[in-house]
């Protein structure tokens, strides 16, 4: 499990990395959904697997349908990726910020350790994250309509925003 | 109070209100009426120092010559704009006259305010009328500069000031003039006491103004119109040492030897200001920085801190109020007639203007303080006071006076004697109006020779 | 913009102030805030002009930054209390970094450079709603927190915006722009006094949104965007133009108006809690702000610059604009001086 964990941090950091190194907006895209996973898998790692499992279905669902069509929107004829100059540069400065900041931390800071959400190690019914979901459902209500109010919100301004053939407010720049 | 300040209250629905064709008779009329109700201040019935006090305002003896000559001034103001004011459009008009009316407001309430602060906003209030007079109503480009320059001098005086009081009020738990006296622990020498000193007695001598802080006010004399340079010779400058009175009693016993430098530039002010008018060839600016050599004086007769020292200071206040106004008015009468402030320009006026040159004659002879005249009873107390501190001190005095004899001289040999140039032939002759406001100015000056002891302040 | 969605947008903006004023959690003020800027972004971006969508954008960006900073700080401050309620704000980090973040939302002195921009940007009326009611949901915050905030971070941000406002309008001849830099002094003395007296902060802030009310809504009267533009305002309304000069003189904190008071009482609190250097350079740096408001005054009423026949004409006409709300922040911008005791009374709690 620790093995998987690791591979699952390094593929989140190494995901921020390609989102980060400002590649071309499809590629980037791909790094962002190579992070969300990596992160859904450290969320597992640490017991959290109804949530991770509720994140990683919304990134599959949603997000991932809304990157597409975003990238296709912004299709260049020639997209960069990580191996072209001027992104490479970015993913080396970045890379090696990663390995002074990992050499200087070396040892010592794992130790502090992560909240687990579950303390239990034998089969049980009850989970703690599927309990904390039930209850903001149960009395969090309130919370939910404001959410449900701000996705409309910003439905709208997304829509009010991209609006119009050639002078929507973002096409205008 | 109320019985003045109610009245003066109403003279803004009089000016809104009367039919054009009567706003300068009806609104000189009612301020005249004012004017002469505050003369029942003078009848000193209280043996307490305090009179005529509510719980925020009441006179004394310092401040009540103040606040008759703040009142007395307002109808004069209104006679001398009339005729430069009334070719413009009717609002413009009402405007200016509730301009020069909120104006005798502030002051009543600076003069007759017994709380430290209440003054302090009162006599900050009385700038923004005062810009707008200037700026509005002056004539050239250059009164924007003077506006800026008397706004921000004014302000950077005073806003140390402001918190030098906040500090004062936070040591004693009070501001009252009533009280203060009594409860103002005395200053140590320390740095910090030394700082709120300069604070306190700065904003005044930006205000007075003190020589070395005088630029403003040539610049706003010279670009302000008639009214704006009589309040502001005859009542703006008193405020300054009107304050400075007012808060002398709160920094002893610093005052006795942080003075020094301060008494010294008052009368190295008086020589300076003084030669700067012997070579002026703009009447205003003349008259001007007569004002600063006066107002150097009554400075130092202040600073000296002894009962002859301030009373001299008050009754040279009110004389040079009464006599430097009587001065803008008559170069006024000049400008009007030839439109401009150069002396060189109108020469020899003595010979189509005669009863004008009378009148040059007594306001001259009041400026450079002829005997009988509370002029000279104001310079003489203090130049026996400032005597009494230091004999040296005769040298700068007694040249001033030399000094300010010659400019005056200057000034009406100038502009009255000699022969006519051919442009000035046509002039219109005087009004009644004029002579009339120059009669109400020096009426009182002469009058005051009888009585003086109206303003002698505290001791008589 | 269709009214239907104005309507959700406005209700929104509403919405996310209040939710920030009545929340005690961080997480729903942070969500309180967030709305806020949703709400703001398509009505900044309306015209859909370059300006307006440059100026949305660059807005967008520092408020959401700011409002990342402000969750990620509390996040850290629960992680190491434990604790989300706003008012038990304990770790001196956390709470430093919280303030950085609301004085980059507020637009405080050293993060201010982005409010001159936005709001030049913006059409007065978007304007004036971003110098007025979105100060509103961050000061909440601001005045929760500023218990435990400190005293040398506060007054170092406060005199330095004093400072930064009035030295930077100093060379502005737009009229927002010098709106912004007067916004960055005034929020600059409330931001000084907050430690010591939140309700001076209180105090100056509604005075504040007063005299900017006036001037924005002045401003949009004359339809006027430059000091030009304002120096041939006197043909079209000669009154407004009056009273908007002493409306000027008041934001620039002159005695006998209404702008002097919070100037005043702050100046006072200073002096009570010992710090009377610091009440002498504020009081200073506000004449450096007074410098640009007396431009203002001289170009549009204290002088009448020469105009075209075409441009008298105005004044004939009537407005179609209800007067009602100028004329009431106009009158209370200039007359509150007197009402000071009862104003104080109202505030403090």
């Amino acid at each position: 499990m620790a093995y998987f964990v690791s591979l699952f941090l390094l593929g989140l950091v190494l995901g921020l990395v390609a989102v980060a190194s400002n590649p071309a907006p499809y590629f980037a895209a791909l790094g962002l959904v190579v992070a969300a996973g990596a992160g859904c898998g450290v969320l597992v790692g640490h017991g959290g697997s109804f949530l991770s499992l509720v994140l990683f279905l919304i990134y599959l669902g949603g997000m991932l349908v809304v990157f597409a069509y975003s990238a296709a929107l912004a299709a260049e004829p020639f997209p960069e990726a990580w191996g072209d100059r001027s992104v490479l540069g970015y993913v080396l400065v970045y890379v090696l910020g990663l390995l002074v900041i990992a050499s200087w931390f070396w040892g010592g800071w794992y130790e502090g350790g992560w909240v687990v959400v579950d303390e239990f190690k034998e089969l049980v019914i009850l989970r703690g994250d599927t309990n904390g979901v039930a209850m903001m459902y149960s009395s969090g209500g309130g919370l939910l309509v404001l959410c449900a109010w701000v996705l409309l919100l910003t439905l709208f301004v997304v829509l009010e925003l991209t609006r119009g053939l050639s002078r929507g407010a973002l096409r205008a720049v | 109070m109320l019985k003045i300040l109610i009245p003066t209250l109403m003279l803004f629905p009089t000016t809104w209100l009367v039919p054009s064709k009567q706003l300068w008779v009806t609104t000189t009329a009612q301020s005249l009426i004012i004017a002469l109700a505050s003369l029942s201040w003078l009848k000193w019935t209280s043996e307490a120092g305090w009179t005529s006090s509510n719980s925020l305002l009441a006179t004394d003896p310092l401040s009540t010559p103040l606040l008759v000559l703040t009142c007395w001034l307002l109808p004069l103001m209104i006679i001398a704009s009339q005729n430069h004011i009334s070719p413009e459009p009717i609002n413009r008009q009402r405007t200016y006259i509730s301009l020069l009316i909120s104006l005798q407001l502030f002051l009543i309430l600076a003069f007759s305010a017994t709380e430290i602060i209440m003054f302090y906003v009162m006599f900050e209030a009385t700038l923004i009328p005062t810009l707008i007079i200037i700026t509005r109503w002056g004539n050239q480009v250059e009164r924007l500069n003077a506006g800026t320059y008397f706004l921000f001098y004014t302000l950077a005086g005073s806003l140390p000031l402001l918190v030098a009081l906040l500090v004062i009020q936070t040591d004693t738990g009070t501001l009252s003039m009533l009280t203060l006296q009594y409860s103002r622990p005395p200053m140590d020498p320390s740095w910090s006491n030394t700082m709120w000193w300069a604070a306190c007695l700065l904003a005044f001598l930006v205000k007075m103004p003190l020589y070395g802080m005088h630029l403003w006010l040539p610049k706003a004399h010279v670009e302000a119109p008639i009214a704006g340079s009589m309040v502001l010779a005859a009542v703006l400058l008193k405020l300054g040492g009107y304050g400075m009175m007012r808060i002398m009693f709160m920094l002893t016993p610093l005052t006795k030897e942080l003075a020094y430098p301060f008494i010294i530039l008052a009368l190295w002010g008086i020589i300076m200001t003084g030669s700067i008018c012997l070579r002026q060839t703009d009447l205003k600016s003349l008259i001007a920085y007569s004002s600063v050599s006066h107002m150097g004086l009554v400075a130092a007769g202040i600073l000296i801190q002894t009962p002859w020292g301030f009373t001299g200071a008050l009754i040279l206040m009110i004389a040079h109020g009464l006599a430097s106004s009587a001065l803008f008015c008559l170069a006024n009468t000049n400008y009007e007639r030839t439109h401009s402030r150069t002396m060189l320009l109108a020469r020899g006026l003595q010979m189509i203007l005669p009863l004008m040159g009378t009148w040059w004659f007594l306001a001259n002879l009041a400026n450079l303080a002829l005997p009988p005249l509370p002029n000279l009873m104001g310079e003489l107390m203090i130049i026996v006071s400032t005597f009494n501190w230091s004999y040296w001190t005769l040298i700068l005095t007694g040249l001033g006076t030399l000094i300010t004899a010659s400019y005056s001289l200057y000034m009406f040999l100038m502009t009255q004697r000699g022969p006519l140039p051919n442009h000035m032939i046509a002039l219109e002759p005087s009004h009644t109006r004029e002579h009339l406001l120059m009669t109400l100015h020096l009426a009182p000056l002469l009058l005051l020779i009888l009585k003086p002891e109206l303003i002698t302040g505290w001791c008589f | 913009m269709n009214p239907y969605v104005l309507t959700i947008f406005l209700l929104s903006l509403g919405l996310g102030t209040t939710l920030t004023f009545a929340s005690s959690h961080w997480l729903l003020a942070w969500m309180g805030l967030e709305i806020n800027t949703l709400a703001i972004i398509p009505l900044m971006a309306q015209q859909h002009h370059p300006r307006a969508v440059e100026a949305t954008t660059k807005y967008f960006l520092t408020q959401a930054t700011a409002a990342a900073v402000i969750l990620f700080a509390t996040t850290l401050n629960a992680w190491s209390t434990g604790e989300w309620a706003i008012h038990q704000m304990s770790s001196p980090a956390t709470i430093t970094i919280i303030m950085l973040a609301l004085s980059l939302k507020l637009g405080l002195a050293p993060t201010h450079f982005w409010l001159p921009e936005v709001l030049q940007g913006l059409n007065l009326t978007t304007g004036l709603i971003l110098s007025t009611w979105q100060k509103l949901a961050p000061f909440a915050l601001l005045l929760q927190i500023s218990p435990a905030l400190n005293s040398h971070l506060l007054i170092t941000i406060g005199l330095l915006s004093t400072f930064v406002g009035g030295w930077g309008g100093l060379n502005q001849t737009q009229l927002r722009k010098i709106l912004a830099y007067s916004s960055i002094a005034h929020l600059g003395w409330m931001v000084m006094i907050v430690k010591f007296a939140p309700s001076l902060t209180l105090l100056s802030l509604l005075i504040y949104i007063l005299m900017t009310t006036t001037a924005f809504l002045t401003f949009k009267t004359l339809s006027s965007t430059t000091m030009n533009i304002l120096a041939t305002s006197w043909t079209k309304t000669p009154v407004i133009t009056a009273l908007a000069a002493l409306a000027l003189l008041s934001l620039g904190g002159l005695p006998p108006l209404t702008g002097f008071m919070p100037k005043w009482l702050i100046l006072q609190e200073l002096v009570k809690q010992q710090l009377p250097l610091l009440a002498t350079l504020a009081a200073l740096s506000a004449l450096l702000s007074l410098y640009f408001y007396l431009r203002l005054c001289y170009a549009m009423a204290l002088t009448s610059s020469p105009n075209t026949l075409t441009a008298l004409l105005p004044w004939r006409l009537t407005q179609n604009t209800n007067p009602l709300l100028l004329s009431a922040t106009s009158m209370f911008s200039l007359m509150l001086l007197p009402l000071t005791p009862t104003i104080m009374t109202l505030l403090t709690y």
